[in-house]
């Protein structure tokens, strides 16, 4: 999902610069939701006796893969669909389980790094609608979203309407139709255009903690149009033989994240401005050790 | 692909880009005219209301056009996505420099030259369009050139809320990572911006040899 990684080229002698052994090094990416994943990892070691080291908001998707690869960093969360499309370069696929498998044993062979299990929810694209309006018309998913679209006006961000997994599949995907031709704005602003009722139906970040905070409803991509980004630990094969328990620790966060779950962790430290660490902490008190 | 070629194979989308543009900045910029230069008489004849009308025509220039359209969604009639909004603010933005010369203009005319207009038996309304507007024409009409030239510029924040214009190649260009795209509508921005500028220039040379 992300491309903006050039400009982050040179901090990569400056993560090479700093080796250390005796702990595991847990690195993330520069947005919110990386840096509560990195946190919560990192915690989660700790809680079972594996010493940490954090590097933390590193930069984008290449910047975490160099370190990983280099051996800078030994784990970052990383996403299935990142992961097939940015870095392995893959055709796009919508099977969530064979994408994880195939990113898990292209890695493995590659660079001897692995996918441990995802935490559960998909951080993808997610059509929205006013939760007014889906629970007056009694809609849950995009197929039955559908039948209304034709009274709707959308509003969407300008990368959601130029990808390729974008708009246009969308339409075909649904057999979708629109009253309106969508206006193309900023993506923020549509969020804003539809909690106002100035739009009826945008595309978001399932994950993005406004919608929450809006109170919008995500409709169920129930065709799986979008691919899967499903988040993950990626991590150095070798920090399990130097440190056994962290293979114990790590499985214990599989499928402990709904999209609502990950959603409201977003939320408490975008809108509610609470430190990511005290969010991560708070949210490990629930998992069981 | 190249910038040309992306040109070339886009022309009429670039074309009707240009054009929507024209229209906002046009549209955006005769309402700031008719709304700014009475403001600026306004001031002139009460001067109570000069700092509280600049100093809302100076702030306005302050607010980050996104942060602007963040406010204009939620209004009635003005607000809402598309071209009107993008209007809105585009008005907003354009007052200052013509508030500002407006206001200049009128009060820098020769007070004896007034004098002589009122010795002649002139009303009000007479001195005021008859002496002051006409001797200050080249002050406001640089003011008005200053907002055109602005409004072309800023004219493509219009697609940041619905509104089309040229703007909407430079935001596709940022989100698909592509220079040719931004081009597309940058440099045919930048030649409106010129062209406008050399036009408006042209016109107050006419008015001052007028004169």
């Amino acid at each position: 999902m992300n491309k903006r990684l050039l400009p982050f080229l040179p901090l990569i002698p400056l993560i090479a610069g700093c080796v250390g052994r005796d702990a595991v090094i847990v690195g993330s990416k520069n947005f919110t939701e990386s840096l509560l994943l990195g946190e919560i990892v990192a915690q989660q070691l700790e809680r079972y006796q594996v010493p940490v080291e954090r590097k933390l908001y590193l930069g984008g998707t290449f910047v975490c893969h160099q370190a990983i690869v280099a051996g800078q960093i030994d784990l970052y969360v990383e996403y299935t669909g990142t992961a097939s499309s940015a870095v392995l370069k893959l055709p796009a696929a919508h099977d969530a389980a064979r994408v994880r498998q195939s990113v898990d044993s292209a890695y493995r062979a590659n660079w001897g790094i692995e996918w441990t299990a995802p935490f559960g929810f998909n951080n993808t694209f997610a059509m929205l609608v006013r939760r007014q309006d889906a629970a007056r018309l009694g809609i849950r998913t995009l197929s039955q979203a559908a039948r209304y679209a034709p009274g709707w006006k959308p509003a969407f961000g300008y990368e959601f309407v130029e990808r390729e997994d974008g708009y246009r599949g969308l339409l075909q995907a649904y057999g979708l139709r629109f009253g309106t031709r969508p206006a193309t704005m900023d993506l923020a602003l549509t969020y804003r255009a539809l909690a106002e009722g100035r739009a009826d139906f945008i595309a978001g970040n399932s994950t993005d903690g406004l919608i929450k905070a809006l109170d919008l409803f995500p409709l169920e991509d129930d065709r799986h149009y979008f691919p899967p980004y499903q988040a993950a630990p990626v991590v150095r094969s070798q920090v399990f033989s130097r440190f056994p328990a962290a293979r114990a620790a790590l499985a214990k966060l599989a499928n402990t994240l709904t999209d609502e779950r990950m959603r409201e962790l977003n939320y408490q430290v975008d809108v509610g401005h609470q430190r990511p660490a005290d969010v991560a902490a708070g949210f490990l008190a629930g998992v069981a050790k | 692909m190249s910038f040309l070629q992306y040109l070339i194979a886009n022309q009429d989308e670039v074309l009707a880009r240009t054009v929507e543009h024209l229209w906002l900045v046009a549209i955006s910029s005769g309402l700031a005219v008719l709304v700014g230069v009475p403001a600026g008489v306004l001031l002139t004849r009460r001067p109570g209301l000069r700092t509280p009308i600049l100093g809302f025509a100076n702030v306005v220039q302050t607010i980050p056009s996104l942060a602007l359209f963040g406010f204009l969604i939620p209004l009635p009639f003005i607000g809402g996505i598309g071209a009107r909004t993008a209007i809105v603010a585009l008005v907003l933005y354009g007052l200052l420099p013509i508030i500002r010369n407006t206001y200049t203009g009128i009060v820098a005319v020769d007070p004896a030259v007034r004098e002589a207009a009122r010795g002649m038996g002139m009303t009000d309304a007479q001195v005021l369009w008859i002496v002051e507007l006409r001797l200050a024409a080249p002050v406001i009409l640089a003011g008005v050139r200053i907002a055109v030239v602005l409004a072309v510029g800023i004219g493509t924040i219009a697609a940041a809320i619905g509104g089309g214009g040229l703007g909407e190649f430079i935001f596709r260009g940022v989100a698909m990572v592509s220079t040719p795209v931004i081009l597309a509508g940058a440099v045919p921005a930048a030649l409106l911006a010129l062209t406008a500028d050399g036009g408006l220039h042209l016109l107050e040379r006419v008015l001052d040899w007028r004169r």
